[in-house]
């Protein structure tokens, strides 16, 4: 198959679209009252208003905004995401330090909503209109309607404070000094409860639409027939329906890897996890501009690359949208 | 001091020994070993305290690195990197003997020229409050090896001088920065290189810092603990769980909530103390601009400030570790606070509504008299709580308070620079001397722009005098004086008022040892901190 | 059959209607049962539900009566969820309008701004707002909108693009009739139900993402809001849980009551697929 070519094809494409949200983005915060030395001076705990001037010569806010956008762009067409003054480093070190946390309570989190929306989607519609599908359907939106926050905060008191079996927060335990496989159960422990709050409502949202494809396959011509040929009920299930049902759920998470983002902003900070979603925040709060134009940039990148691997996905469990284009 | 004095708490400690397991006796002996695990709830840019000054650069960088002097248990300015000191009866040059025998982290011999590079590099020219405090230092000599000597244009206190070179004092190595090109950008900021007693090792952003054990450090046998680790902790609560799990053993400055602090202090395990920050007292503030008319009367604010009851706000809101405040030294102040000084504005609400008639702003729609805005500094609970609290009271006294949230940056740019604000309440940090971090927020003049300073369009000429006159007073007696004319002077107008007195509290696991034995405890090198067994 | 009487007879949708009307009685009796300002202090700070008869549902931690700042909060959240909703459908409509009914540039320039949009996490961007424009009810309400009409602006224009060519417009395009009567009187008119139907959607994650606002502390301070209570309850969350979990359960209970409605508005409207 010819993957790159398409997949530079596709970055391609996305540049104005990724060159409009990083000129917009830079606009807005110039808006915004104060800029990042004013967060450095807060951090600091103070200095005096001469302090305040050369450190915002020394990094380079004194110049007009339209030559600092300019240098920006510039630098980037270089792949190079600046400095942070917030956190004294290059951008690309700061992202690379947080995205691993990130992108393991993503995809730890879209796996389990993946799998349980899946598993729950079918049993509901095999029982469609009795008391599973009832309970199931209940469940999905009681889980849709749940602001992640709050069930994160209360998963807490259940979990954490009042049994015990759950730690609060943080990602892995340093001062126990675990390596190798003791390191990743660690990991993996501390990210129960985070992946269950990120992954409740899209739980719900696959849910539903595993349920509804389910239902609208099932009666499609070619599942009666394989019924009509002697097929049994789970073989029909596996080969055919699911086949065809994770179509649109493979879909919606090319459209939600963005979302997701927004959404770890508020878990990694209810859980205190050193992510990428926390990260913007703070450098929103602190003004980094060069830190959260960075974010946005790789969130952008890594937003395409799952929208491109959702394409090669779909391309093998339906060959016929391939050819079709 | 609010705190029992270290032979109190002794004491205290060894009667508890018989009756719980978790006491200290004051004839334990230190038991070499361990690792101090450290709450660090806000991640730092630097760690070098030569270049910044906030307790986050304190808690880690001051473990690395040693100041010129340090407190002892009472208080008072004690050797450290300097040995002995001396003054010229005008105030103007400063001897400095230098200890002999120490060594960088790096092996490099300690000497003068690291002194005198630091000084004039670092503390005049970067350091916050450095600048301010070493603005008049026109030279540092360095006649041998392990003396400096400072020069300043106009008389230095030596009182200032030598409680300002703790905080304010931290020695960096000439040859790691001198050769290094940008002070800012060296990569020592976030490794220190110092002659503490422990020995950088690694910095995870957003995980831990690890420190360990210097072994040619200049105190024979210290320091006791082989390695320091700061964890991380942004969520407060998450940090008080970790506390429960033994995981932290200590979180310094108030790090905590309010609620876990004193659940935390209930129970056996831990202690929750005020001890050991006596040297970082703050207030709370209420700023008011002046620009705004009805508050340049000075009926309005006095009525402001009788219509806020402390004594409530503190006993229902603070709990037992705030007191109302007299002013703005805060009565840690061993020798500036001024005796007898007591709360001047009693809750009275129809006092209050008086002098908001008479200032000529009767009760309209509603009730209500003018409205006003009021920015609260976007750190620490009590803040937010102080907000919310003011808010309720002066609805009472018919003033409508619209509070408007902002973060760090914003909320600093429209206060210190834009002056967009009504009412503003933040913190004062009180930096050992008066004249460090509390007269610049009554003296006018101060630029545009710098946060925590006079930003209230207001002039006042009385107070400026008295300023003036105690910066540049080399007479103890004569400097304390001034400064109780000062309290009463700023009492009277109130620009900004200072209600409430607060102490960071420490919340310790019995286990560390040797615990808050110095005013700046958390700011100081732990070198005889040690862990008792578990 | 008559779509409301296809609503009513779905008893998940009556109870999502049920739902939105308590919601909405409850912020239309707030000032009659709790007359004085649901921010005053009431009493002594973090009274358990149950423990002083006044406060019903306990205090929260700056002293206020809890039960009277979730009656007073349900107006709050009605209304920005109603106002962001109204927002983003507009906004949503003549953008998904114009791209669909003349595509060509006019609909790559307006597609590209949409991608921009949702490329972005909207939660971020609504972050950005807040710290640049500040973080009053007004901004936050605007703010919302602006985050929230990418999603609306597809669909509309993906009932456009197949509408236009449909021959009743075709017919009137040959009346001649101008652009706008065709957008306005023509297509829009038959591209509007499952617009409104997505814009349930849209007021469920609107009052989502207030409350998300507030919890991080962002929120206007100077209105009752549940956000600001579940954000002020973390600090006491190991004791004093409840003031966290009541105005939860009443977010819960409204989006709950929101996305029941849209569901039973979709079924109605399409009947082809009740019962999915």
């Amino acid at each position: 198959m010819r993957v790159l070519p398409l997949a530079l094809r596709r970055l391609a494409a996305s540049i104005p679209t990724l060159l409009l949200i990083l000129a917009g983005l830079f606009l807005l915060l110039q808006l915004a009252p104060g800029d990042t030395v004013d967060a450095l001076m807060g951090q600091m705990g103070g200095g005096d208003a001469a302090l305040a001037a050369e450190l915002r010569r020394y990094y380079g806010l004194d110049l007009p905004v339209m030559a600092r956008l300019g240098d920006y762009l510039w630098r980037l067409v270089r792949l190079d995401l600046g400095f942070s003054a917030i956190y004294g480093k290059p951008v690309a070190t700061v992202i690379l330090e947080r995205l691993p946390a990130t992108l393991l309570l993503m995809t730890a989190s879209l796996s389990f909503a993946f799998a349980a929306g899946m598993g729950l989607g079918v049993l509901a519609a095999r029982r469609v209109n009795r008391w599973p599908d009832t309970l199931i359907s209940t469940l999905g939106l009681v889980f849709y309607a749940t602001p992640s926050f709050w069930f994160g905060l209360m998963a807490i008191v259940v979990f954490s404070v009042h049994l015990q079996w759950l730690p609060a927060g943080g990602f892995g335990d340093v001062a126990m000094g675990y390596e190798g496989w003791e390191a990743a159960l660690d990991i993996a422990w501390h990210l129960v409860l985070p992946t269950l709050t990120l992954g409740l409502i899209f739980l719900a949202i696959y849910l539903r639409i595993m349920r509804a494809s389910m239902l609208e396959v099932l009666s499609l011509d070619f599942v009666r027939t394989a019924r009509a040929k002697g097929l049994t009920e789970t073989r029909v299930v596996a080969r055919h329906v699911l086949r065809n049902a994770l179509l649109p759920m493979v879909t919606l998470i090319g459209l939600q890897a963005g979302t997701m983002l927004g959404g770890s902003v508020v878990v990694e900070s209810v859980f205190a996890l050193p992510g990428l979603g926390r990260l913007a925040y703070e450098s929103v709060v602190q003004r980094d501009l060069n830190t959260l134009l960075g974010i946005v940039f790789v969130s952008a990148l890594l937003v395409i690359a799952v929208n491109f691997l959702v394409d090669l996905l779909y391309a093998r469990l339906d060959p016929r949208i391939l050819s079709g284009r | 001091m609010s705190g029992p004095t270290r032979r109190e708490t002794l004491l205290l400690a060894g009667g508890a020994l018989v009756a719980s397991p978790f006491g200290a006796s004051a004839q334990e002996q230190p038991r070499q070993g361990g690792a101090l695990t450290v709450h660090f709830a806000t991640e730092q840019r630097i760690l070098n305290p030569s270049l910044q000054a906030s307790t986050g650069v304190y808690i880690v960088g001051g473990k690395m690195q040693e100041p010129m002097l340090d407190l002892d248990e009472a208080g008072n300015p004690t050797p450290c990197l300097a040995e002995s000191w001396e003054s010229a009866p005008d105030g103007r040059t400063h001897a400095f003997r230098l200890r002999r025998g120490v060594t960088w982290h790096d092996g490099k011999p300690f000497t003068s020229a690291d002194v005198q590079f630091t000084a004039m590099e670092m503390w005049k020219k970067i350091l916050n409050y450095g600048t301010t405090l070493q603005q008049y230092l026109a030279a540092v000599d360095t006649p041998d090896p392990h003396t400096a000597v400072f020069r300043y244009e106009r008389p230095m206190p030596q009182g200032l001088l030598l409680r300002g070179l703790t905080d304010l004092g931290y020695v960096s190595p000439r040859h790691v920065y001198e050769s290094g090109g940008d002070i800012r950008q060296n990569p020592a900021n976030t490794a220190p290189v110092g002659t503490g007693p422990f020995r950088f090792v690694q910095y995870e952003r957003g995980q831990h810092i690890i420190a360990e054990r210097n072994p040619n450090y200049w105190r024979q046998g210290m320091p006791y603990l082989d390695r320091v680790v700061w964890r991380v902790v942004t969520d407060r609560s998450a940090a008080a769980a970790q506390m429960e799990a033994g995981q932290i053993l200590f979180s310094p400055y108030s790090s905590l909530t309010i609620a876990d602090i004193q659940r935390l202090g209930r129970d056996r395990r831990f202690e929750a103390t005020t001890r050991g920050n006596e040297g970082n007292a703050r207030t709370n503030t209420l700023e008011f601009n002046f620009r705004k008319p009805e508050l340049a009367d000075l009926r309005v604010r006095r009525a402001i400030a009788h219509s806020l009851n402390i004594p409530f706000f503190i006993e229902n809101f603070l709990g037992p570790f705030a007191k109302a405040g007299t002013g703005p030294i805060p009565s840690v102040s061993t020798d500036y606070y001024p005796e007898g000084a007591a709360p001047p504005y009693a809750f009275d609400r129809t006092l209050a509504n008086r002098l908001l008639d008479e200032a000529g702003h009767p009760r309209g729609a509603g009730g209500a008299r003018f409205s006003v805005r009021l920015h609260p500094a976007p750190w620490g609970e009590d803040i937010a709580l102080f907000s919310t609290f003011i808010q309720q009271s002066l609805a009472e006294v018919g003033i409508r308070v619209e509070i408007v949230r902002l973060d760090a940056a914003g909320f600093l740019r429209t206060v210190y620079n834009d002056h967009g604000f009504d009412l503003a309440t933040g913190w004062h940090q009180y930096r050992s001397d008066p004249a460090v971090s509390t007269t610049v927020w009554y003296r006018s003049g101060s630029p545009r722009g710098a946060p925590w300073t006079n930003q209230w369009g207001r002039t006042d000429e009385e107070i400026d005098r008295i300023i003036d006159a105690a910066a540049t007073e080399v007479d103890p007696a004569k400097r304390k004086a001034l400064y109780a004319d000062f309290v009463k002077r700023a009492n009277e107008e109130m620009a900004p008022w200072m209600p409430i007195e607060q102490i960071f509290m420490s919340v310790f696991n019995r286990r560390v040892r040797n615990a808050g034995n110095n005013p700046r405890w958390a700011s100081s090198s732990w070198h005889d901190t040690w862990l008792a067994p578990a | 059959m008559n779509p409301w009487r296809l609503y009513l007879r779905s008893p998940t949708a009556v109870l999502g209607a049920l739902l939105v009307l308590a919601v909405a009685a409850m912020g239309l009796l707030a000032p009659l049962l709790y007359p004085d300002d649901p921010l005053g202090l009431a009493g002594r700070p973090l009274q358990w539900p149950g423990d002083n008869p006044r406060f019903p549902l306990g205090t929260d931690p700056s002293g206020r009566d809890i039960a009277a700042q979730i009656f007073h909060g349900a107006r709050v959240s009605l209304l920005i969820g109603f106002a962001a909703t109204l927002i983003a459908v507009a906004i949503g409509i003549a953008v998904g309008a114009l791209a669909g009914f003349y595509g060509g540039a006019a609909d790559t320039a307006l597609m590209r701004v949409t991608e921009a949009f949702q490329t972005l996490p909207n939660f971020l961007l609504l972050l950005l707002l807040v710290a640049v424009f500040g973080s009053d009810l007004r901004t936050i309400t605007v703010g919302i909108g602006l985050v929230s009409w990418p999603p609306v602006a597809r669909l509309t224009r993906a009932e456009f693009l197949t509408l236009r060519t449909r021959e009743f417009v075709q017919a009137a395009r040959l009346q001649g009739l101008g652009d706008a009567h065709l957008i306005l009187r023509e297509v829009l008119p038959n591209a509007l139900p499952p617009v409104l139907v997505y814009a349930s959607v849209v007021m469920a994650v609107s009052i989502l993402l207030e409350s998300a606002l507030s919890f991080l502390q962002l929120s206007d301070p100077n209105v009752p809001s549940w956000g600001n209570l579940i954000g002020l309850g973390r600090n006491v969350l190991r004791t004093e849980w409840y003031v966290s979990a009541i105005p939860g359960v009443a977010i819960l209970l409204t989006i709950l009551g929101v996305s029941l409605v849209g569901q039973g508005l979709n079924d109605a409207l399409n009947p082809r697929l009740a019962g999915r």
